[in-house]
């Protein structure tokens, strides 16, 4: 059990390797994408800098809480696709155009070998500008920053798991990628919002159907209040995730079918 | 006369088929659409508690209504902008771009023709996906029955100068090869200056001059300003400076395709 755990792990780090010197070789391009979303991240903080001045505390939020949840929500999110990118409308594509079956012939976990296989580039952005973001929170204890990364791993782990979800709704319906590819940005629209401006059936979707309640307002409030009891809240809705998503990606591959397409893989 | 009607019907038919391809997959453009319910549902939550965390009734002469009215318009317009320059960034990279000038239509003009089809769809869809819950929490808009067709100009000017815009940043492949960087920044530049995550309005007092003078404001916030607090004073006061922007990036584009047809035929095509 040991031995197998290790042969995986050793596997894992030998994809990111190729992943990352793939990401790489065009060097212009990796750093033109990365810098593009630091942008793409950073107007969103002039937006919040201009609303909050204009507008000061709305529902609890003000910018040390947008800071704070920009940051746990763009290191999460980039650290969870920089590692696993092939989810969400990708591996709903792979399912539905029958190219799993490159995947399947491997003595590999699966699912593993499945989600590892890609990395989005532009995710690196995203974690450079998490860490820049949290710089602004002036939360430097030692039992803070450690709280801010393990929710930041956690948001990570959560993130994969949902995309697996949501990715393997293409064994069920077929053509899943634009369906894969909405309810993920909309977990991430959702996240970068302050929790407390939805009540009623809103706040429960933010919990269960859309749960982007778990990689931004419960880490915030973790961090903030040093909670530990919603950090094993947090762990606890990380297991459940991704439980469903292995009973969804595996049951639902006994319905899949090879296709003709050769996959090649560069 | 006879050739103003055949160029009509030749760039006609290029908008006609694009529309027709559409339609053909209007369940993809419906699924690409549905990202304004979620947009919209989320702006209402948010504006809905600044009014009330304010306990006003309006904003810089904005009710909520009308700031949840101008922001379905905003999305409509930057939703169903044309993204062409990242097909003429391609055709440039891969060397297409060499036999399609050669064709006998303009360049320019082809994309634009058939950009429209395309952008009346999409514009179409997001306004009718959004406009329920709009609806829903701010009830049907004021604008007046005579106001529509000015509106109506000044989003087509709108898209017009949005289209110059992105075919100057398509070009830029010429020299940059990869012109990702300058899309982002101009987008990101219409989020801010340009309206559309909150209407200039309500922008510091010191930025909001600048913001009015760039074109930025012209492609978004113009027509949606315009749809929820027309006045006869903005709308020309807007559609003169659509007409100095339209003319300043329609003489940068005219050279830039001048010089970048010249470069292929110094190339050998």
């Amino acid at each position: 059990m040991m031995n197998q755990l290790k042969a995986e792990l050793s596997f894992l780090r030998a994809l990111m390797s190729v992943n990352l010197a793939s990401a790489m070789e065009y060097r212009v391009s990796f750093i033109s994408q990365v810098v593009g979303m630091l942008v793409n991240n950073g107007i969103y903080f002039v937006f919040w800098v201009i609303f909050f001045n204009q507008f000061g505390t709305v529902r609890g939020y003000n910018m040390d809480e947008i800071f704070l949840l920009f940051a746990i929500v763009t290191l999460g999110y980039g650290l969870g696709f920089m590692f696993a990118g092939n989810t969400r409308q990708y591996m709903a594509y792979l399912i539905a155009q029958g190219r799993l079956d490159y995947y399947l012939v491997f003595p590999r976990n699966l699912l593993l070998h499945v989600v590892c296989s890609k990395m989005t580039v532009s995710t690196v952005g995203d974690v450079v500008f998490g860490l820049i973001a949290y710089s602004f929170t002036g939360r430097f204890a030692l039992v803070e920053i450690g709280l801010f990364l393990a929710t930041a791993v956690l948001a990570a782990i959560i993130f994969v798991g949902y995309s697996v979800i949501t990715g393997s709704l293409a064994f069920y319906m077929g053509n899943a990628q634009y369906a894969s590819q909405q309810m993920t940005n909309a977990m991430l629209t959702f996240s970068l919002y302050p929790n407390t401006l939805f009540s009623g059936a809103a706040r429960v979707m933010l919990y269960t159907v859309i749960p982007a309640a778990f990689v931004g307002a419960v880490p915030v409030d973790i961090v903030r209040f040093h909670d530990g009891r919603l950090l094993l809240l947090l762990v606890a809705a990380a297991i459940i995730i991704w439980l469903i998503a292995i009973f969804m990606f595996y049951y639902g591959l006994r319905r899949y079918e090879s296709g003709s397409a050769i996959n090649v893989n560069v | 006369m006879g050739q103003l009607r055949l160029t009509a019907t030749k760039y006609g038919a290029i908008t006609v088929t694009n529309l027709q391809n559409q339609l053909a997959y209007v369940w993809e453009a419906l699924n690409r659409a549905v990202f304004i319910v979620l947009i919209m549902f989320v702006f209402v939550q948010l504006w809905t508690a600044v009014y009330q965390s304010q306990g006003v009734t309006e904003i810089a002469g904005l009710s909520l209504s009308a700031t949840i009215w101008y922001l379905l318009i905003a999305e409509t317009m930057e939703l169903g902008k044309m993204r062409h320059d990242e097909r003429i960034s391609e055709e440039v990279k891969d060397g297409s771009v060499a036999y399609t000038l050669t064709r006998p239509y303009n360049y320019l003009a082809y994309h634009f023709f058939n950009g429209l089809g395309e952008t009346a769809v999409k514009m179409l869809l997001v306004f009718l996906l959004g406009m329920p819950l709009v609806v829903y929490y701010a009830g049907w808009p004021t604008i007046q029955p005579q106001h529509l067709l000015p509106v109506l100009l000044i989003a087509g000017l709108a898209v017009l100068l949005d289209f110059f815009a992105f075919s100057i940043i398509g070009l830029l492949a010429f020299v940059t090869e990869d012109t990702f960087s300058f899309r982002l920044i101009y987008q990101k530049l219409v989020f801010i200056l340009g309206g559309l995550m909150l209407p200039l309005d309500f922008l510091p007092a010191w930025l909001q001059p600048l913001a009015r003078v760039l074109p930025f404001n012209l492609t978004t916030y113009a027509p949606a300003k315009l749809f929820v607090a027309f006045t006869w004073a903005q709308f020309w006061q807007i559609l003169a400076l659509q007409a100095i922007w339209l003319t300043v990036f329609g003489l940068v584009l005219w050279r830039q395709y001048r010089w970048a047809s010249q470069r292929l035929a110094v190339n050998g095509g």
